[in-house]
């Protein structure tokens, strides 16, 4: 029971405007990731939830309450922070037994010495929660010690445990793991995902990496200069982008990006090369976007690029070609297999030609342009093409 | 590497200054300090621990200690307080921190003799400014307040002559110079604070500002704390100027100002009693050394945050 | 906007300026403070302007009312009393620098502070260079040797460096004046934390490009340390210009090397009801200098001052 509503959210920083009318409905029990470069105001979006800046228009809402006037104690929200911000003085389970205490007990209960004397049974249930957080975690070995005698993946737990023990209505993550290494990394995406399952709780999950982002997340918003350009699943946001900076942004390597044209009934092609598509309308100064894997190698003739090969990128299971087309003017990378990788060597001149029907197009401005009358383009005909081109 | 020699050109110099300098001035004291030597006097006599003897049994010598003790155990905790409670105001603030921060910095920066004398001049008992300040509260509902009013029939205090105030007034003006020093070094200390634990603590529940300051700033200050104690303590043993300027015979009203700095001056440059001198320098190094080592034992002992 | 005003801003989260009842009342604990803090220089200030009959009345405001008085000491040279009259400002900072030379204690403060500092950074470079970039046998031992004296006081040891001056006769000197302070224990400790954090290849770049050691500290390392340099000057001028114990010690009668503090302390022996003003004239022209350098260059200053703190 606890969806989380923006409306209307702006917030400037003196004329700087970082958030334009943000509206954003978070489902309850839901992993939403907020991702895009730096400077997109994705960590201001998350601090307004927190209530740690307010905004300067618009409202939050977390469970039907209007909690824009809240102050961020009374929110009941919990927020794992880039640096971790643990309490360097205290020992991990001081640092988790913080929130419980500020909450549970009051001001003579906290008081040092008089207080666990006081309420020793209170002190006590307190602790018991500790633990069995730390249990969860795995980190029971390390309640003792503090932060500084921590490795960057054990504070990360801590900071986790401190968030997660007082069963908040939801999980602010602030960039959580990019203080950590590579590998690392890797593994935490798969285990925060679990304890989400786990838990069943909200996360609200920022972060500037898109493959965090796709991996982790029931929905991902796709921020950039203030604006949500794209808000769905991981799935659609890679595969059916709405924006050319979304898909830009999505996607590693990058999409392909190449200058298009339509003609006056909207046929589209690019470098001569026709899409067998057509949208409605025209428009000029379109771009054509091909991902890597809808490009593949073929031989000579219709329907293909030619090109010189500039750079293999072997990542194992795939290998990225680095074409050079029409005399160096653009560069496309294309997927091969292992197999087809073999024979290419720098410098080796191949054919590229595109998958049918994977291609993207995007006005000038960025946004997508649908293809009109899906099934007219795709029957037609040879003439026709060699027509436009 | 080729082996090279220069390192023994660099530094030459310096363990020779610090050997001439630091380390044999302290082995002649404690020479001189079993001794009953003055300068232009052929030889010394060898009394063994009578110098020592006297300072711990002669009243004038627990006065010294009572003064010095005093003036200490008044500026330390008062700076250091007045110094946090500046820095945390300050730091607080929204807009004019700057100004705030250059004027209390400012006595820091003056010489302190020269302060020394301007104070002296305002709390002047006829024609100091901070008499005739006082005596325009009288009549007010300051008269309620059983000291005032008692002054307003009389006279106000003769600040620096009264035995019952000097040492008081002598210690007001070490805090007023040296407050702003401590408030500089803890506003250094709040702003290397991040940000973000501050964050977390309003997160974690930490609703009032009392709460924010026992959970973040104050452990987080711990070190600074640790050194500014320190520092305030050295400063305020080696206290001179203001004594010197206020009293140059005899330590002030009954000796009450009479702190160590000064009686090393008066016993041994004044007085050429050079064994007693050093015998007092002896004391006063150690109480110096024992401070400093307690402060690097408390800060190592700490465990940092990476 | 009015909800917004609910959200307790967190320290110095909100740019924006709105009035406040807290923030009133820490304005107003601290002007009050600011006042407290600045009386001895209002002080200074105002009465180094003031007619002595001003000051014994304390009337004349800040500025005094600068109308003429008669100059007693003038008259008493024989001169007429109409001849006699002057200003009080004029009068405070003439008599201030004709009753004593007090250019050249200035002058004095100048050339023992820069001597000490100049002297300070010839010793305390190399030495720190050695201890941070060098290795060689004994580099702990000095080091170890480093941090005791960082223990000892100069100021405490003031009497048996004066008995060794007296003993080979070097009282009453400038080199008596700057001897004790050539050697800034802290200054070396200073400047090796600082180079321990100037990489290697910098300096083994320089040794390619076959610079001798010697030249490495002059030419490599000295322009890095710059800041820190900078700020330890600082410290040292501002603890030098000031220092009134030392050379209260060291020099007994010769007036020609009264240091500011001591010219001051000088003129306060000897002064009159009269002497008020040109006092406080002379106080502020000694205060003066560092207070203008200081307003100049805040940021430098305070980082300088507050040097021991990384201690």
């Amino acid at each position: 029971m606890a969806t989380i509503s923006l409306s209307g959210i702006a917030k400037s920083f003196g004329d700087t405007r970082v958030l334009n009318t943000i509206d954003l409905d978070v489902e309850d029990g839901e992993f939403l990731t907020l991702v895009g470069p730096s400077g997109c105001g994705k960590s201001t979006l998350l601090r307004i939830i927190a209530g740690l800046e307010a905004p300067s228009g618009g409202g939050v809402d977390i469970g039907g309450r209007d909690v824009t006037a809240v102050r961020p104690a009374d929110r009941n929200l919990a927020m794992v922070f880039q640096s971790y911000a643990l309490y360097p003085h205290l020992t991990v389970a001081e640092n988790m037994m913080t929130p419980l205490k500020l909450r549970d007990l009051s001001f003579w209960e906290r008081f040092p010495i008089l207080g666990p004397v006081l309420a020793r049974g209170k002190h006590r249930a307190l602790r018991d929660q500790v633990d069995e957080t730390a249990g969860v975690l795995k980190i029971d070995p390390l309640l003792d010690r503090k932060p500084g005698q921590l490795s960057g993946g054990q504070r990360q737990r801590a900071a986790l445990g401190r968030a997660m023990v007082r069963k908040p209505v939801a999980f602010l993550m602030d960039e959580p793991l990019s203080n950590l290494d590579a590998a690392l990394r890797v593994h935490m995406r798969a285990e925060l995902a679990e304890l989400h399952r786990a838990l069943g709780t909200t996360f609200i999950y920022v972060t500037h990496d898109q493959a965090e982002a796709l991996t982790m997340s029931d929905r991902m918003a796709v921020m950039m200069h203030g604006d949500i350009l794209q808000l769905d699943n991981p799935r659609r946001v890679y595969g059916d982008p709405a924006d050319l900076r979304v898909a830009e942004f999505v996607g590693s390597p990058k999409i392909n990006v190449l200058p298009g044209d339509a003609d006056s009934d909207g046929r589209l092609s690019f470098l001569g090369l026709p899409v067998k598509r057509r949208i409605a309308g025209s428009h000029g100064g379109i771009s054509i976007g091909i991902r890597p894997e809808h490009l593949r190698l073929s031989g000579a003739g219709e329907g293909a690029l030619s090109g010189i090969v500039r750079h293999v990128e072997h990542l194992g299971s795939d290998i990225f070609l680095h074409v050079d087309i029409a005399d160096g003017a653009h560069r496309l990378v294309a997927r091969a297999t292992p197999a087809e990788a073999e024979r290419i060597s720098i410098a080796d001149p191949v054919n590229v030609a595109q998958v049918d029907g994977a291609a993207m197009a995007f006005a000038a401005e960025g946004h997508r342009l649908r293809f009109s009358e899906f099934g007219a383009a795709s029957r037609e005909t040879p003439q026709m093409d060699k027509a436009v081109a | 590497m080729v082996r090279s020699h220069a390192h023994i050109w660099f530094v030459a110099p310096a363990i020779f200054l610090m050997i001439v300098i630091l380390l044999v001035p302290i082995g002649i004291a404690a020479v001189l300090s079993f001794t009953d030597y003055s300068l232009g006097n052929p030889g010394a006599e060898w009394v063994g621990l009578q110098n020592y003897e006297r300072i711990f049994t002669r009243s004038t010598y627990e006065k010294m200690f009572i003064a010095t003790f005093t003036y200490v155990g008044v500026v330390v905790p008062l700076t250091v307080g007045l110094g946090l409670g500046a820095a945390l105001l300050i730091h607080s603030l929204n807009r004019f921190s700057d100004i705030y921060k250059t004027i209390y910095f400012l006595p820091v920066m003056a010489a302190l003799l020269a302060m020394a004398i301007v104070w002296e001049f305002a709390l002047h008992p006829t024609i100091g400014i901070v008499n005739s300040t006082l005596a325009q509260g009288c009549g007010t509902f300051l008269e309620n307040w059983n000291w005032y009013a008692r002054s307003c029939e009389r006279t106000f205090p003769l600040w620096l002559t009264d035995k019952d105030y000097a040492i008081w007034t002598v210690a007001f003006i070490g805090v007023w110079q040296g407050f702003g020093f401590n408030m500089v070094l803890y506003l250094a200390g709040l702003t290397s604070i991040p940000r973000e634990l501050y964050h977390a603590a309003e997160m974690d529940g930490a609703r009032s500002a009392w709460d924010r300051f026992k959970l973040v700033t104050w452990p987080m200050l711990g070190p600074t704390t640790v050194f500014v104690v320190t520092i305030s303590c050295i400063r305020s043993f080696q206290v001179f100027d203001t004594v010197e300027a206020f009293y140059p015979q005899g330590g002030g009203p009954s000796k009450s100002v009479y702190v160590m700095m000064f009686a090393i001056y008066e016993k041994a440059i004044q007085q050429n009693l050079m064994g007693i001198g050093a015998a007092i320098t002896i004391i006063f190094l150690g109480f110096v050394m024992m401070l400093t080592l307690l402060q690097r034992w408390l800060v190592e002992r700490r465990v940092h945050y990476a | 906007m009015t909800a917004m005003t609910h959200v307790r801003p967190l320290p110095r989260m909100e740019g924006t300026f709105r009035f406040s009842t807290t923030e009133t009342i820490k304005h107003a604990v601290l002007i009050l403070g600011a006042v407290i803090v600045l009386i001895p220089f209002y002080v200074m200030v105002s009465y180094s302007m003031k007619s002595p009959s001003e000051i014994m009345t304390n009337t004349g405001g800040l500025f005094g009312a600068q109308e003429l008085f008669r100059d007693d000491f003038c008259v008493k040279l024989g001169n007429a009393a109409e001849d006699c009259m002057v200003r009080p400002l004029i009068y405070n900072y003439t008599t201030a620098f004709e009753k004593a030379p007090l250019l050249l204690y200035l002058l004095n403060g100048v050339i023992v502070t820069l001597s000490i500092f100049a002297i300070q950074i010839v010793v305390a470079l190399p030495c720190a260079y050695a201890l941070a970039k060098l290795r060689w046998w004994g580099r702990e031992a000095v080091f170890a040797l480093v941090l005791f004296c960082l223990l000892i006081p100069v100021h405490a040891i003031a009497l048996p460096l004066y008995i060794m001056l007296s003993k080979v006769g070097l009282t009453n000197t400038y080199a008596a004046l700057i001897i004790p302070w050539t050697i800034s224990v802290f200054g070396i400790f200073l400047m090796r934390q600082f180079f321990m954090t100037v990489p290697d290849d910098l300096i083994d770049a320089a040794r390619m490009d076959g610079m001798s050691e010697y030249s490495i500290i002059w030419n490599v390392m000295l322009p890095t340390a710059i800041p820190a340099l900078l700020a330890f000057g600082i410290f040292s001028v501002v603890a030098h210009w000031n220092d009134y114990f030392w050379p209260r010690i060291v020099i007994t009668g010769n007036r020609d090397l009264f240091t500011p503090p001591l010219g001051l302390r000088e003129f306060k022996g000897d002064a009159d009801g009269d002497n008020f003003g040109p006092m406080m004239a002379t106080a502020t022209i000694i205060v003066t200098p560092l207070i203008v350098a200081f307003l100049l260059a805040q940021r430098r200053f305070i980082e300088g001052i507050t040097l021991t703190g990384m201690k």
